[in-house]
């Protein structure tokens, strides 16, 4: 992975980049990823991002973290900090500004530059307490309004029995209830002008269209949309507060249920900044197993895409067939991993078992019997006329709406942007395959889906070749870290029975240390931002999602549509409530 | 007005026999069309009570009479409760001008065309009312929705019958039937049957129709408060509502009873299963319209195509009667 | 009893449209109206107009006050009303409607059993079938056809024009 790294700190040319930011840099940080991480001073934030705009259109990701308890502290670094994951699409290159800040000292809201900063800022005020001056709204965003304290800070308690117990006595209840109450005001919302009176819908948590528990508070007039505000949080479960309690090991289940849908390719961003970490290089079988599995859930995570979005359209049949080839679809990955939807399966530094016997005449057959599937599938639902009627240029975003609101994966590529991850800075083994980037052009809900259809031909075709291609050798690195070190060594001497016992009842020590490792994931880029104080444990998991920027920018692409039409958006953005609150 | 093919008492017990058949056939139905969804669907569907699974019907039945009746604080009562039951009456008088075979009727009256008209649209009450005394937004909106389809699809379903009536010269369901003795109505008034069959699935509101229910947007619609027996009203209206409409398609446009060698009645009934059999196989096939598509539709097509139907109908008429 | 009948519907659709007239919530007189409605074309069955009965139920009953459910719909009057309607909310506010429909519902059950005798009984003995209707209408009538027709093609101008310029305001952007 080390040569990963060093390809990405030459990519963006980090010395330049200090060069032209001059002195608002207080410290570079070396990381084990190489991508540059400059500290800036807190006040002249605005202006090194605009400065850096121009070269890295896309906020990434904006997230905080807890130094108190930190070891091994960067030398910039105060009580907390602010990170700003930058990423610029054209040589896909990557960068991150750090602030230092002592709360109650606020940092400067970056809203004004980047859109999708809104979320993020309240996300950050949410979990750290970390105050964003200038961000009219800095409200609850994932915990409920009444909730105290601030979850992601090291002196919040990580589980139900280090509190106390709970109870709900009557005045807690009447201040919860009072909580729930609905004020359009709140909302940001009118409740009236001079001629119209508005009608207010609360759409979800629980709505059948919503996928999963999901609400947006709509002002209609009549059946116009005039306002939508999505809001998040009913399905958080405090993931990367987890990722600090759990060894780096089995906090790999975690990550399965993240994105839900899918599957091992939750792991693999994770894994791999945990092996950039500790610098771990993975044997070629590995790769391609990785490889076939991750194009196998990505398939599997598109055809649940493909039937939901037909049915939220009122087409009724097409789920059940999707459903079935799906259903396909989980018999290969149980026979290879014992497990379907969730299977936990790669390992730090591999994978968790070598592929079993015969496993290439079920994916053969699969394979072999799709494409004709897709293309029934596409008469049925994509060429169907209601269907492009009810999608055609319904909820479209611009090329540059869709950078600076941070969408990415097929939703980016429906606007015609090509940029896929896989192709632009091939990782764990991609430069090796042969295959196409689908791109749309009008950004709108049927493009989105295109897209995704045409995707699902291509990891076919990726598929295909790790069948041809699988190579021989190991299916896990001999590194000391990878995980479970192999067993055959250690009834041979003591030196490696040790090393087995502390790295399995432990888990591996991976060295202090920033990474991040970003995957073109199902429903757009996956990233885990990993900091090891050089524990046996993450001391920070951050995990940036697809779902999240997403779902951010219902508002601007359905104001003036109908709740039909709505739906239809919904449905074309295949998100995962649990990727969204993770 | 004809006298009854049966005596009094032979009319009021085939009255009788109609709505136990209408009703059983509606419950036997819901278990019919999951079946046929099911094959359709790659799928079983129920299909483990009783032969076939056909005791499903018993068993959902059962569920469904011991639900707690529950009316919403909110809402209007008196109006909640009263308004499934005006579906299923009005379906069920819809009943009684159709003509099942040369003598089995129940009423054949000189404007029998327009009760079955009137019937159906009295049946739209029971949405509008349910979805206004429920005092709920999703059912609001499914009512809106319901009144504002139901106002613009009548106008031409009631259009699209009048080259039938032209060319049988009555609005005698039985007397159409006769007419069909040399040419079933469906060739001649293609375009009638067309804007008649879109104007009918509108009406029960099942799949391609259904807006003022369709669950992927309003969640159950206008009968998004209802449970137990009352939200079972609701459904017996609705596929009620399914075979009425299959009927009425069979007796205008497809020659009724007529047909060789079989008894009258086992054609109609034969006529009328494939028929339902055709709009399960629509629920399964097509996406739903947008509100504002379906109402493009109804005005904006259908009923310029039921007006260029009536015109030809009338031109040809007279045409051929000079 | 023909003549029994009618009284019966008379009664109905007069007191009806007395509720309807006198109730302080708007969707209850509507369905009153409804049923006043239905009542006077029963009386036109009676007097042997079936044709225009069947008219009173598809056009009066079946879409004008459809639509007037769809204003009151529209205009969804608020929680004060819900309020003040709670006090109604007993058995006697709703059960005179329920039998007089159930009348009404006998009632026309058994003019339809007996079918073309009522008509002779309560008329000059002569019951108007749908064709004579048209012949009427398109014969000696047709001026005041037209002008109706006219009278609606306004309407309809008029519709049409206030329904585009709320169409220019809600379009999309």
């Amino acid at each position: 992975m080390l040569g990963a790294a060093q390809q990405r700190e030459a990519l963006t040319g980090t010395p330049a980049l200090i060069a032209d930011l001059g002195d608002a840099v207080l410290h570079h940080q070396r990381c084990a990823d190489g991508v540059p991480t400059l500290w800036v001073e807190r006040q002249r934030l605005p202006q090194v991002l605009r400065q850096l705009r121009d070269r890295f259109p896309m906020l990434l990701d904006l997230f905080g973290i807890d130094e108190r308890l930190r070891e091994h502290k960067p030398e910039a670094a105060a009580d907390f900090t602010v990170v700003y994951h930058l990423l610029g699409l054209e040589r896909c290159e990557e960068c991150r500004i750090k602030v230092a800040v002592n709360p109650p000292d606020a940092v400067p809201s970056v809203r004004d530059i980047w859109p999708n900063a809104d979320w993020y800022e309240r996300e950050a005020w949410d979990m750290y307490g970390l105050e964003f001056s200038g961000h009219p709204n800095l409200r609850r965003i994932l915990m409920p309004p009444t909730w105290e304290g601030h979850p992601l800070r090291k002196d919040h308690p990580a589980r139900a029995t280090e509190m106390e117990p709970f109870s709900l006595d009557e005045h807690k209840q009447a201040r919860e209830q009072e909580a729930l109450r609905f004020r359009p005001e709140e909302w940001g919302m009118q409740r009236a002008t001079e001629d119209t009176e508005y009608m207010f819908l609360n759409l979800g948590p629980n709505h059948p269209s919503v996928h999963g528990v999901f609400r947006i508070a709509l002002q209609l007039d009549g059946e116009v949309i005039v306002d939508a505000v999505p809001d998040i949080g009913y399905h958080h479960r405090g993931a990367e507060k987890m990722g600090e309690r759990q060894s780096w090991h089995s906090f790999i289940p975690y990550t399965d249920r993240i994105d839900y849908l899918g599957g091992v390719m939750n792991n693999l961003p994770y894994v791999m900044a945990v092996e950039t970490l500790a610098g771990i290089e993975v044997p070629a079988r590995a790769q391609v197993i990785r490889i076939m599995l991750a194009e196998l859930f990505r398939i599997s995570s598109h055809l649940v895409f493909y039937g939901t979005f037909a049915q939220d359209v009122g087409q009724m049949s097409p789920v059940f067939y999707m459903f079935a080839d799906r259903e396909r679809l989980f018999g290969i990955v149980e026979a290879i991993t014992g497990g379907r939807m969730h299977p936990a399966w790669f390992r730090i530094g591999g994978v968790a078992q070598d592929l079993p016997t015969g496993w290439e005449r079920l994916v053969r057959e699969f394979i072999d019997g799709m494409p004709a599937r897709l293309d029934h599938y596409q008469k049925m639902a994509m060429n169907n006329g209601i269907l492009k009627r009810r999608t055609v240029g319904i909820g479209a975003y611009s090329q540059q709406e869709a950078v600076d609101w941070g969408i990415t994966g097929p939703a980016l590529r429906a606007t015609g942007v090509d940029f896929d991850l896989r192709r632009d800075r091939p990782y764990g083994g991609y430069d090796q395959f042969d295959f196409e980037v689908p791109l749309g052009h009008r950004g709108d809900c049927y493009d989105r889906a295109a897209v995704r259809v045409e995707e699902m031909r291509q990891s076919l075709r990726i598929i295909r070749q790790c069948l041809d291609n699988m190579p021989a050798g190991p299916y896990k690195s001999d590194h000391r870290l990878a995980t479970p070190p192999p067993k055959e060594r250690t009834l041979l001497d003591i030196e490696t029975l040790i090393h087995h016992f502390l790295n399995v009842s432990w888990g591996p020590v991976i060295p202090a240390g920033e990474a991040s490792f970003a995957v073109e994931a199902t429903k757009g880029i996956n990233n885990y931002h990993l900091v090891s104080d050089g524990g046996c444990n993450s001391y920070r998991t951050r995990i940036r999602t697809p779902s999240f920027p997403a779902l951010q920018q219902i508002p601007l692409i359905s104001r003036g549509l109908m709740i039909p039409d709505l739906i239809a958006i919904i449905a074309s953005i295949d998100f995962v409530m649990a990727d969204v609150d993770r | 007005m004809a006298e009854p093919g049966l005596g009094t008492l032979g009319t009021i017990a085939f009255g009788i026999a109609i709505i136990a058949a209408a009703v059983g056939g509606a419950a036997v139905l819901t278990w019919f069309e999951r079946r046929l969804l099911g094959i359709w669907q790659d799928r079983h569907g129920p299909n483990r009570l009783g032969p076939f699974g056909v005791l499903q019907v018993v068993a959902d039945m059962l569920k469904l009479l011991t639900k707690h009746d529950w009316v919403p604080p909110f809402a209007d009562r008196a109006v909640f409760v009263f308004a499934p039951t005006a579906i299923v009456v009005a379906m069920l008088l819809g009943f009684a001008v159709v003509p099942f075979g040369p003598d089995l009727y129940v009423l054949d009256l000189n404007i029998g065309l327009l009760f079955f008209l009137g019937m159906t649209s009295l049946a739209v009450y029971s949405v509008l009312l349910g979805g206004l005394a429920s005092n709920n937004k999703y059912a609001l909106l499914g009512g809106l929705r319901s009144a504002a389809q139901m106002v613009s699809y009548e106008v031409f379903m009631g259009l699209s019958l009048m080259g039938v009536v032209m060319l049988a010269g009555s609005f005698s369901l039985r007397d159409i039937v006769e007419a069909q003795r040399e040419l079933w109505f469906c060739i001649p008034q293609f375009l009638g049957l067309l804007t008649f069959t879109v104007a009918g699935i509108a009406e029960s509101h099942r799949l391609p129709f259904d807006l003022p229910e369709a669950e992927h947007e309003l969640t159950a619609g206008f009968h998004t408060e209802y449970g137990g027996m009352k939200f079972a009203m609701f459904m017996l209206g609705e596929y009620l509502g399914l075979i009425l409409i299959s009927a009425m398609i069979v007796t205008l446009f497809f020659g009724g009873w007529l047909g060789p060698w079989l008894p009258p009645v086992v054609w109609f009934g034969l006529k009328v299963f494939a028929l339902i059999c055709f709009f399960i196989l629509l629920r399964a096939a097509i996406p739903r319209p947008r509100y504002d598509q379906l109402m493009t539709l109804g005005w904006k097509v259908m009923l310029p195509l039921t007006l260029l139907n009536l015109m030809a109908t009338g031109a040809l008429a007279l045409w051929w009667r000079a | 009893m023909n003549t029994a009948l009618f009284y019966l519907a008379c009664v109905i659709a007069l007191s009806a449209t007395g509720l309807a007239l006198t109730r302080a919530n708007a969707a209850h007189a509507l369905i009153y109206l409804i049923v006043s409605l239905l009542a006077v074309a029963v009386l036109f069955f009676l007097m042997g107009a079936p044709f225009a009965a069947a008219l009173e139920i598809v056009i009066y009953a079946g879409a004008i006050m459809v639509l007037f459910v769809f204003v009151i719909m529209m205009l969804n009057i608020g929680e004060e009303g819900v309020e003040r309607e709670r006090d109604w909310l007993r058995p006697r506010f709703w059960i005179v409607p329920g039998i007089m429909s159930t009348l009404l519902l006998v009632e026309l059950l058994l003019a339809l059993r007996d079918g073309a005798a009522f008509g002779a009984a309560l008329t000059s003995g002569q019951a108007v079938a749908p064709k004579a209707v048209g012949l009427a209408l398109f014969g000696p009538y047709v001026l005041a056809v037209e002008i109706a027709s006219m009278l609606l093609l306004a309407g309809l101008v008029g519709a049409y024009h206030l329904g585009r310029r709320f169409l220019v305001r809600g379009g999309r952007h």
